[in-house]
């Protein structure tokens, strides 16, 4: 009895402790999600009669948003973001530098820097530096280079718009996804390579065999969160082309700022921002599923 | 054979070199281009070698741009922000490991998910709500503070004031922090405290002499991924801040940028580098705890 009015009261000082954590996060990340779902059925504004008195619209909203083509686009944009970035660009490159590293290579550590440099950029620095790479036309820097090459010029930033922003995001996350993947390589025990070098496998078939069926799970792990987190990056394509040129980058983070914060329309953007909050969950309990949190 | 397979090895070697060499120059070349141009006299928006070094664009961002103010307001903000994450992660991610609620899991889960909400989708209600409980400090402040209302509501204010963005900032680094803190202290033995509390320690006594000393190293951690996320951040900044007073070095980079009949290429790209040095720092500190955010927290 004793012990359980003392188990009792630790418990409850606990939670105290967890307070000042509990508070903030229903205040400033559950509410207003949930708010969301509340004003993308309004009319509110952030100006004008709307903003005075927002009325109730039911599914007014969701139906002008499905009937939108620029959401749809965003949507078309979001995902070549995503696969090209995410799930191509960073770990095919991450991947790669992963396995080059685990050679024995001089310099090895000034690699590894170098690759994660861009990871250290914040978004508006890396957005300011690639319009250097890209933007300027016939003086940009990677126009002078392919030049070098005998290939002519070409407006990056406008002939290739998401190809471009998928790449400059691909060189943002290369570094994470080596990173990763070394710690998933190193983690495939020895015996199993040297048991199949024995029985006179090949490094290709070892890669095919052996690395890939047992790093399988950490890759799973890999693209789920570079997936969500990609589907979230705004600073960087905003800084690059805020969403343009046309509506070619305009990703759904970008569509959901330009429609609630250009347009202020709040109630029709929060209809935006209820479908990326649906997806991101969505893949985020697949994520949490797969971890198999201990706790 | 052993001839055939060395030098198969020396080829693979040679390609890991190579792909090793073209990934790196991709990944530092935007970044050579800004320390060259931030040195270059006659600085333009390809790469080039100065015509002649000069530290005059640093010197310019200091004297005639609001640099000192930038810096200082994006170092008070960031610190503020990443010093109360440390306390409130430190303390809530005590009470996760330690506990055996039914809360915990729920709770666990949760913050696991917060992560993944995209900020721009949280943003408009987030800011009816600041914009709210501005008013409502408003009410409050004004017949105290009378003539000095403005300056007070740069400082307490929730829109377009210090204390909202810090809150705010804090806020979104909390989940990543507790978690690093939970699993932090699952790894610290119950021994010490339970030996505290035979010593008659009560709770605030345990915290301060025997909590705090263990739990350094996880929350510089925790500390150091809020720094880099709060530093780098640029919506929050770019939509709670109006005043020029309150800029902070990302939105004054982006709006010196956007001056499009007067770019100044060394001045933009020695803001830059300003803006740029204490991430890599932080960066370069945190990076051996990468791996280990990675098994809870997501990235970024």
């Amino acid at each position: 009895m004793a012990f359980d009015a003392f188990q009792k009261r630790k418990e409850r000082q606990l939670l105290w402790l967890l307070l000042p954590a509990l508070v903030p996060l229903l205040i400033l990340t559950i509410y207003p999600a949930v708010y969301a779902v509340y004003l993308s059925m309004t009319n509110e504004a952030l100006t004008g009669v709307a903003a005075a008195k927002p009325r109730f619209v039911g599914v007014a909203n969701y139906l002008r948003l499905f009937s939108d083509g620029r959401f749809w686009n965003s949507l078309f944009v979001t995902f070549v973001f995503v696969v090209g970035s995410a799930i191509i660009g960073q770990f095919v490159l991450g991947f790669i530098s992963a396995i080059a590293l685990r050679r024995k290579i001089v310099g090895a550590p000034v690699f590894g820097a170098a690759i994660l440099l861009p990871n250290a950029a914040p978004e508006v620095v890396a957005g300011f530096m690639w319009i250097s790479m890209l933007a300027g036309g016939d003086h940009a820097t990677l126009s002078k280079i392919l030049v070098f090459f005998g290939l002519p010029y070409v407006d990056w930033l406008q002939t290739f718009p998401l190809f471009m922003v998928v790449m400059v995001n691909t060189w943002r996350g290369i570094g994470t996804a080596m990173i990763l993947l070394t710690a998933g390589l190193a983690a495939v025990p020895a015996e199993v390579y040297e048991a199949a070098r024995m029985d006179g496998a090949n490094p290709r078939q070892m890669f095919m065999r052996i690395t890939l069926p047992l790093m399988a799970p950490t890759i799973f792990l890999y693209m789920l969160i570079s997936t969500v987190s990609t589907i979230s990056v705004f600073g960087l394509v905003y800084a690059l082309t805020r969403g343009g040129p046309g509506n070619k980058t305009e990703v759904i983070s970008v569509y959901i700022y330009n429609q609630s914060f250009t347009a202020f329309q709040i109630g029709y953007g929060a209809a935006g921002a209820v479908v990326a909050l649906v997806v991101s969950l969505a893949l985020g309990i697949a994520y949490v599923r797969s971890l198999k949190v201990e706790v | 054979m052993a001839g055939i397979s060395e030098k198969r090895s020396g080829a693979y070697t040679f390609l890991a070199y190579v792909t090793l060499i073209v990934i790196s120059i991709f990944c530092i070349l935007p970044f050579i281009w800004m320390a060259l141009a931030s040195i270059d006299s006659n600085a333009q928006l390809f790469l080039k070698w100065p015509d002649s070094v000069t530290f005059d664009h640093y010197t310019k961002v200091f004297a005639e741009e609001n640099g000192v103010r930038w810096f200082a307001n994006s170092l008070f903000t960031v610190l503020s922000a990443t010093f109360i994450v440390m306390v409130v992660a430190g303390l809530g991610g005590y009470a996760l490991s330690r506990s055996k609620a039914w809360w915990k899991q729920p709770f666990l889960y949760a913050i696991l998910l917060i992560r993944v909400l995209p900020s721009t989708a949280l943003l408009v209600p987030l800011y009816k709500i600041l914009l709210t409980a501005n008013n409502g400090i408003g009410t409050l402040l004004r017949p105290l503070v009378g003539e000095h209302y403005r300056s007070v509501m740069q400082l307490f204010g929730f829109i377009d004031g210090y204390l909202g963005l810090i809150i705010v900032l804090a806020t979104g680094q909390l989940p990543l922090a507790l978690w690093i803190m939970k699993v932090f202290f699952d790894g610290v033995p119950k021994d010490y405290e339970e030996a505290a509390i035979l010593d008659g320690a009560t709770l605030v006594q345990r915290i301060r002499r025997v909590l705090i000393p263990l739990a350094l190293p996880g929350l510089a951690a925790a500390g150091l991924f809020a720094f880099m996320s709060a530093w780098g951040d640029f919506l929050l900044p770019l939509i709670l801040l109006s005043s020029p007073e309150l800029q902070t070095l990302p939105i004054g980079l982006f709006r010196a940028f956007l001056r499009v009949n007067e770019i100044d290429y060394g001045l933009l790209a020695a803001l830059a580098t300003i803006y740029l040095i204490p991430a890599v720092i932080a960066f370069s500190f945190a990076r051996r705890f990468l791996v280990q955010t990675f098994s809870g927290g997501v990235k970024g």
